[in-house]
């Protein structure tokens, strides 16, 4: 196209079709919510087998060391594969969306909500998973509804639904809840969007 | 002959640049060279041109000891393509 005789019509069909070739492809962010996933349901089922095999008493005196080794644990093995997760894509990635630094973003400031929350479960001294997992039913459903993929809308209303259902049902189970929680949340939603088309 | 069209966008090649960059964040120079088809050298001057206006902004990194150059668009950039369009309007839809 020569640059002295370059249309207005020709100048709106060259902005139409890199606007419209735009695509991002979500499918890499499912290997993040896959390991995160993995990693918090084998995280609460064991929490949950170890206060069933323990019992009552001794369980809940042990419970609280155990619980915090074991989240530690799957944390830091959380956190390793992500670094190599994100050195990954990056050394792949070519373009970087506006809506790739909202989600960025907004798991960022969620994980700063987990450890505020944390916190302060430990000072009044109550059960964590259900204000856990209404944040992550907040970040679920906000991704979902920024990279318009309705699966992760309904793992994050899914989070809501088990964390009303964690007030109903005695302390023991809560662990199974949030392990139930994070296969519609997480897992489900993370292996429709791997299968997903680009 | 279009006077009312910024010249610095009102070019096959930059116009395509420019656009690109409104759709999105960051995009990297072997996308654009990907996309365009267009000849790196040809690339490179564009890039040139469109820095030296200050309306994108070149980000020059490495990548496995390979060099990785992002490009984004400033908020003159952004302003200016506004007005382009608007004016690109006058054109298509005269009154």
């Amino acid at each position: 196209m020569d640059e002295q005789t370059f249309t207005p019509e020709e100048s709106l069909k060259i902005i139409n079709k890199a606007i419209l070739n735009f695509k991002v492809n979500y499918r890499e962010s499912s290997h993040v919510f896959l390991l995160f996933g993995w990693l918090l349901a084998l995280a609460s089922f064991s929490n949950f087998i170890a206060l069933k095999v323990l019992h009552a008493k001794e369980a809940y005196e042990l419970m609280g060391l155990y619980s915090f080794s074991i989240w530690g644990i799957f944390a830091v093995i959380g956190f390793i594969a992500l670094f190599f997760i994100v050195r990954r894509e990056k050394k792949y990635k070519k373009v970087y969306s506006h809506i790739d630094g909202y989600v960025n973003k907004l798991w960022w400031v969620t994980l700063v909500a987990f450890f505020v929350a944390i916190f302060i479960c430990i000072k009044l001294e109550i059960a964590p998973p259900t204000i856990m997992m209404l944040i992550a039913g907040i970040a679920t459903a906000t991704t979902g509804f920024l990279i318009k993929f309705r699966p992760l809308i309904i793992g994050g209303m899914a989070f809501f639904i088990f964390s009303i259902v964690t007030i109903f049902v005695p302390n023991e189970y809560s662990a199974l809840i949030v392990c139930v929680a994070v296969i519609f949340g997480y897992i489900i939603p993370g292996y429709i969007l791997k299968s997903a088309k680009e | 002959m279009y006077s009312d069209l910024d010249p610095m966008i009102h070019s096959p090649l930059r116009l395509t640049i420019i656009s690109m960059l409104m759709a999105s964040e960051k995009v990297e120079f072997t996308h654009i060279m990907e996309e365009t088809k267009a000849a790196a050298g040809n690339i490179s001057i564009q890039i040139k041109n469109l820095e030296d206006a200050g309306y994108i902004k070149v980000e020059k990194t490495f990548k496995n000891n390979y060099p990785k150059t992002l490009l984004s668009i400033t908020n003159k950039g952004v302003k200016a393509f506004e007005i382009y369009v608007k004016n690109l309007k006058k054109y298509i839809y005269p009154k």
